[in-house]
């Protein structure tokens, strides 16, 4: 996503950003690290609402694997249902936040990525 | 027969009697003595015999507890009874020596009387209405006949029975069984076997059956086969004297149609107090539960089209946002990246792109709030404080509360067993109105809640422009607006999502304002 790959360069954030467009293919990604006994992604970030799989599930997959499930999960969503915040937090999310529709407000988003990844690095 | 009367001073009594009378002879007193002297009747015993028959004779028809009357064939009453005088209420001077016609309250009916007995009929129960002295007025009736000699009326034998009680009696009979005839209810009675013992139009019409077809039958008759085993439960009820009251049950019918019926049973007592039988009003509600059931049934629809509306609303509002979202962020981006470079037209159209967006957005977001505040929701189970609801509001509005120089006060806020959306979004509209529609001073908001009764009574004051009262109602309407965007910028939701949220919890909301001077918003909660 172009505004998420924006927030990562304004807090001068490299590296590389796999964008994956639903949640079925979330999965099978998940999947195929775990097969390749590959790396986990040093931060995923997740929006409930995905086509074909939801969020939700994707959030599952991801804790009982063996590549990603220690990995840092951001679920950034457009709901701001307690629901789905409570939801995210059952489900092993680290951080729940609500997308922002504000230019400003998502490119601060960037300190919280940086400040996620450095904890997944240490 | 020989007789002698013989008069004599009181004295010369003794003298009298002791001299020995004749043979066939005895004495008699005359009624006629008095205090001087003695009429003495030395007559044969015969005679004597028949005197006090007589003087027995003319006690009994003085005295008899019947009412009796002579009259002659002119009408004349001639002689009555102490029992007819005492019926009436009149003294002998008043009633005898009088016509009869004065007496009775229907000429015509008199006038029949006397022609029929001078044609000698003999009168039997004849019907009449006699005039008492008091004004009052006696049905009676009469039996009579004349009395002749030689073929000529002397007087008429007349017996005048009062029957102003048992008519009255008759007459309310008479109505209750009209009442009972012409309900639309089954009346029936039955006795404590079951047996039915009366049956009124209205049962014919509800269950089919004719009386002479089902007085007699015992009541199960009339129960649906699955409900036959009431039968002996309410009986068994009666007998313990218990009344049965609106008891929905079904019954079937002559034709076998089976109905829903409410039945009342009373038990019936004769006048010694025991339970004899059982009164029942049966209604049919058959044609009132398809209603019932109908009226549910729309009900339900209603509600779940209410729902899936509402559902509808949210969801509809929630997945319009993200576009949304897409594009207000985009053209700020394309702002950022790319402002400056496309004149300033191209500026300009951008600014408005994201306005308009920024805009749509907060519209969806009230709808969201509106849609969730009218959703039937769970009731809080916890106590909130609402004075940390306000610090929370508060918060969230010091962009407009500093831009603004708003200075807010209030008292201390009790907690209220209510949703934080609910407390929220109550202060968060009126304390957002009382920012956004402020005059040319800054702002002064005084927020209060005082108990009253048995419920919270709010208030948000302000020193804004004021609403002229005559749109007091029409402000909480959804969409409703009395300033263009431009002048004051809002969706036209925020009162109707306040409203929307004081009715569920059970409260009011109303507005006191003066324009120019300041508005007061009002709201009630309960008191947990």
């Amino acid at each position: 996503m172009e505004l998420v790959r924006e927030a990562l360069a304004e807090h001068g954030i490299q590296g590389e950003l796999i964008v994956l467009s639903d949640g079925e293919s979330a999965i099978q990604f998940v999947h195929y690290l775990d097969a390749q006994s590959g790396k986990c992604p040093d931060l995923l970030i997740l929006d409930l609402n995905l086509p074909k799989r939801s969020g939700r599930e994707v959030l599952e997959c991801l804790r009982q694997s063996a590549a990603c499930g220690a990995s840092p999960v951001l679920v950034l969503s457009s709901s701001d249902a307690p629901e789905d915040r409570a939801d995210a937090a059952r489900l092993g999310a680290t951080r729940y936040l609500r997308k922002p529709s504000r230019l400003h407000e998502f490119m601060s988003l960037g300190a919280i990525f940086k400040t996620m990844l450095g904890s997944a690095t240490h | 027969m020989p007789s002698a009367i013989l008069i004599c001073k009181a004295r010369k009594l003794m003298d009298i009697s002791r001299s020995k009378p004749p043979s066939d002879a005895s004495f008699a007193m005359s009624d006629e003595a008095d205090q001087n002297g003695l009429a003495l009747y030395v007559q044969p015993a015969s005679v004597i015999d028949a005197l006090e028959r007589e003087v027995e004779l003319r006690d009994f028809v003085e005295n008899a507890a019947v009412a009796m009357h002579w009259v002659g064939e002119d009408g004349t009453i001639l002689w009555a009874n102490r029992a007819e005088l005492t019926l009436l209420g009149y003294s002998r001077e008043e009633y005898v020596g009088h016509s009869i016609l004065e007496f009775h309250l229907d000429g015509p009916v008199i006038e029949d009387i006397l022609r029929r007995l001078k044609s000698n009929e003999e009168l039997n129960a004849y019907e009449s209405r006699l005039r008492c002295r008091d004004g009052s007025i006696r049905d009676v009736s009469i039996h009579s006949n004349v009395y002749r000699k030689e073929g000529r009326f002397v007087h008429t034998r007349c017996v005048t029975l009062d029957i102003t009680e048992r008519k009255k009696t008759f007459e309310l009979q008479n109505r209750f069984a009209a009442i009972v005839e012409s309900s639309d209810d089954a009346i029936i009675s039955k006795d404590l076997d079951g047996i039915i013992r009366s049956w009124n139009r209205g049962a014919e019409r509800i269950v089919g059956y004719r009386a002479e077809e089902i007085v007699g039958k015992h009541i199960s008759t009339l129960a649906a086969p699955d409900k036959l085993d009431e039968i002996p439960n309410i009986i068994d009820r009666l007998r313990r004297g218990e009344r049965v009251e609106d008891y929905q049950t079904k019954r079937r019918t002559k034709d076998g149609r089976v109905l829903t019926v409410s039945l009342t049973v009373s038990p019936i007592r004769d006048s010694a107090g025991t339970i004899i039988g059982a009164s029942k009003v049966a209604r049919d509600i058959t044609e009132r539960e398809r209603q019932e059931q109908l009226l549910r049934e729309a009900n339900l629809a209603l509600t779940r089209s209410n729902e899936d509306l509402q559902q509808f609303a949210y969801s509809a509002s929630h997945d319009l946002q993200e576009p949304l979202r897409v594009v207000s962020l985009y053209g700020e981006l394309l702002q950022k990246t790319f402002g400056g470079k496309l004149g300033p037209k191209g500026d300009e159209y951008i600014g408005y792109t994201i306005q308009g967006a920024l805009r749509m957005e907060r519209l969806l977001s009230d709808l969201r709030a509106y849609t969730k505040a009218s959703m039937p929701g769970k009731h809080a189970t916890e106590e909130i404080d609402a004075g940390e609801i306000l610090d929370k509001t508060l918060v969230n509005l010091r962009h407009v509360i500093d831009e603004s120089e708003a200075s807010i006060t209030r008292t201390d806020l009790p907690g209220l067993r209510l949703h934080e959306f609910q407390i929220e979004q109550l202060f968060q509209n009126l304390i957002g109105n009382a920012i956004r529609y402020r005059s040319s001073v800054p702002p002064r908001i005084h927020v209060a809640a005082a108990l009253r009764g048995t419920e919270w009574l709010f208030s948000v004051q302000d020193n804004g422009i004021g609403i002229d009262l005559q749109y007091k109602e029409q402000i909480f309407g959804l969409f409703k607006r009395l300033h263009s965007n431009s002048e004051y910028p809002g969706s036209g939701m925020g009162l109707a999502i306040c409203e929307r949220i004081v009715q569920r919890i059970g409260g009011r909301i109303w507005v006191e304002s003066e324009p120019g001077r300041g508005s007061t918003f009002y709201f009630t909660t309960p008191r947990n």
